[in-house]
């Protein structure tokens, strides 16, 4: 018995030796030698560019965030401060916070009603209309309007609300209804109504190719099977569209964030430029490292609600691997104790204290 | 690709009135402003002023664009100048960031190499970063480049654009695999994959991400702003704004609406000779 196991160990030392130099040669195959060469030689370029104009600078801004910089005709003077400039920001920089809390409130109110707006304007220009292409060429225009100095202008205009329908009587009415906390922003969503549509642009179109990829066959089966237009949007549409919502309310918010007019942005900048001893570069690439954590936790928050569920034969596969696994690691418990219990007993005979023969290890 | 040039039904059907009775409003909202800056441009002085501002104009008059003409005629460089600037500086960024971007999009979403998630991620947080706080890094980088008063200072800070990538590639994902493997059967190389395969397929994406960065490029005043001292080397959009702030006067404001149109105008112009690929081509590009 002893030398069976011998035997065994040194035949799986050597099959395990044998498959490595497997692996090893399969790691080099021509197929994923050829794919990782390709797949560098189509990213270079664009690597280089995100390196010396994203990547470098990004990493920079962080070492800023934890210095006080000031500006000398010298050049620029570092002193370390660790986490300092976020603390101060945090503790006593109220404008900061305030823009902030209003900026998570009116993003996430904000996201979903264009994201929905645009779903609809698509669909509804993915129906048989006559003069489609103009609409669709008046749904995109203000897309850009929008990044440009022009937007500013016509917020000074006025521009920005719909002066048709009164819009005191519905804030007015909004305000008695909800708590302050709630009402502030949504009664300022629907003074900016205009302005929060003109965002939706870039969305429609997505959704329209999204809509335009759908197979026309599909409905003509629900329809037959006696499904509704209700029925259809909600079994067909909105599952076959959903990638497209992801896409599209990252894009949103990150189109809000990002805005030239955001009041954060300008905030960030003064704050760059201000000639306050305790602010400069360093304080404003806190303020912006703090932003960006927030935007990521929004867009994270979406992303959970709306991440596309994995099928139900892709599950089942999972939580069948994951038995094995369970099983597999179950039996390698019991082999191990198996052996280990084995081997005290060895000792304990070679002791002498258990004389008898009968507890093998095979009887574990 | 004929099926997919003719977006709008024959006919006028009852059917329609319902869509458009709820489009048209909105149409009309979505279409103000443009119809308020094609205006806007036009009105004489004291119609510019007029309280409350009026939307349309009454008495419409060239008087905002001689006016602009003869301004820039006075200063040191001419307005060709600059227009020359920013059609070069546009047409390289574009041309340059949509190769860069729908290459490393099919690289990134189709080709399996080492450092792809890591790649993918450093773009999706790069998407999330303000731009506003690489500016200090940026300018020293181009500062140590040598690249002061050089055009590719103004080209290459936008050439790689973080939401263009993550636009393109999630168009270039929904390729099926299935088409890439029929062309590698037929003895394709990637380079043939993209060249014939994924850039015919994602046409509109493309078409949306030029828009995009052309907006952004022809709209940018940071590179005129920072990395330029040498005047005639900037960017029309520069000396727009500075037209219209430099003289925050009375006259400025006719010059800065009648700017603000022209600067306007390409944008349409490039929108409506793309929009029939926007529109048309996801139809036709037959992927299920």
């Amino acid at each position: 018995m002893e030398e069976t196991k011998e035997l065994t160990k040194a035949e799986k030392k050597a099959q395990k030796k044998a498959l490595k130099e497997r692996m090893k040669h399969l790691k080099s195959g021509k197929l994923e030698k050829r794919d990782g060469r390709m797949g560098l030689f189509f990213m270079i370029p664009w690597f280089i560019g995100v390196a010396f104009f994203l990547a470098y600078p990004l990493g920079t801004s962080i070492w800023y965030s934890v210095n006080n910089i000031r500006t000398l005709p010298q050049g620029l003077m570092f002193r370390q401060v660790g986490f300092g400039n976020f603390t101060q920001i945090l503790q006593s920089d109220p404008d900061f916070i305030v823009q902030l809390v209003d900026y998570i409130t009116s993003t996430v109110l904000s996201v979903p009603i264009i994201v929905v707006f645009a779903l609809m304007i698509a669909m509804m220009l993915n129906m048989k209309i006559k003069a489609k292409g103009f609409f669709r060429m008046i749904f995109f225009l203000p897309v850009i309007i929008v990044s440009g100095p022009i937007l500013t202008m016509l917020t000074e205009e006025g521009a920005g609300s719909i002066s048709a329908i009164d819009m005191n009587a519905i804030t007015g009415a909004i305000q008695s209804f909800l708590p302050p906390m709630l009402a502030d922003p949504i009664s300022d969503l629907f003074s900016n109504m205009i302005t929060t549509l003109w965002y939706s642009g870039v969305q429609i179109l997505i959704f329209l190719s999204g809509l335009q990829k759908i197979d026309k066959s599909m409905y003509e089966a629900a329809k037959i099977d006696g499904g509704s237009g209700w029925e259809c949007f909600w079994k067909i549409t909105l599952p076959n569209v959903k990638p497209m919502i992801l896409l599209n309310v990252v894009y949103t918010i990150i189109f809000i964030s990002s805005n030239s007019t955001n009041p954060i942005i300008s905030l960030i900048q003064t704050s760059m430029f201000s000639g306050d001893r305790e602010k400069g570069f360093g304080y404003a690439a806190a303020m912006a490292w703090l932003y960006t954590g927030v935007i990521i936790i929004i867009v994270a928050l979406f992303a959970l609600v709306l991440m596309t569920r994995k099928d139900a034969y892709e599950k089942q596969v999972k939580r069948a691997k994951k038995a094995q696994k369970m099983e597999v690691r179950k039996r390698k418990k019991i082999e191990r104790r198996n052996r280990r219990n084995a081997k005290r007993i060895e000792h304990q005979r070679a002791q002498g204290k258990i004389t008898s023969r009968t507890t093998t290890r095979d009887e574990y | 690709m004929n099926k997919g040039k003719k977006i709008n039904p024959k006919g006028f059907e009852i059917g329609q009135l319902k869509i458009l009775a709820i489009i048209l409003p909105l149409v009309i909202f979505m279409g103000m402003p443009i119809i308020f800056i094609i205006n806007h441009a036009f009105k004489p002085m004291e119609e510019l002023f007029a309280f409350p501002p009026t939307f349309f104009v009454r008495k419409p008059t060239m008087e905002n664009f001689t006016k602009l003409m003869e301004f820039s005629n006075n200063s040191g460089i001419p307005l060709s100048r600059y227009v020359f600037n920013s059609v070069i500086v546009t047409l390289l960024t574009v041309g340059i960031s949509l190769l860069l971007t729908t290459m490393s999009a099919y690289a990134l979403s189709k080709i399996k190499f080492k450092g792809r998630n890591l790649l993918t991620q450093i773009n999706q947080i790069a998407i999330m970063f303000v731009s506003t706080a690489v500016l200090i890094p940026r300018y020293l980088v181009v500062c140590q480049l040598g690249l002061i008063n050089n055009v590719l200072a103004h080209v290459l800070p936008l050439v790689a654009m973080p939401v263009a990538l993550f636009l393109v590639k999630q168009f270039v994902e929904q390729v099926p695999d299935s088409l890439l493997e029929a062309a590698y059967m037929d003895g394709a190389t990637d380079m043939t994959v993209y060249y014939k395969v994924i850039l015919p397929m994602i046409k509109p994406a493309i078409a949306t991400a030029a828009i995009l960065v052309f907006q952004q490029v022809w709209t940018n005043m940071e590179t005129s702003n920072y990395y330029f001292q040498d005047d005639s080397m900037k960017t029309l959009t520069f000396y727009m704004n500075t037209l219209v702030n430099a003289n925050n006067t009375v006259a400025g404001q006719g010059m800065g609406a009648a700017a603000s149109l022209i600067m306007f105008l390409p944008n349409l112009i490039l929108f409506i000779i793309l929009q029939n690929k926007v529109m048309n081509t996801m139809a036709s590009s037959g992927i299920k």
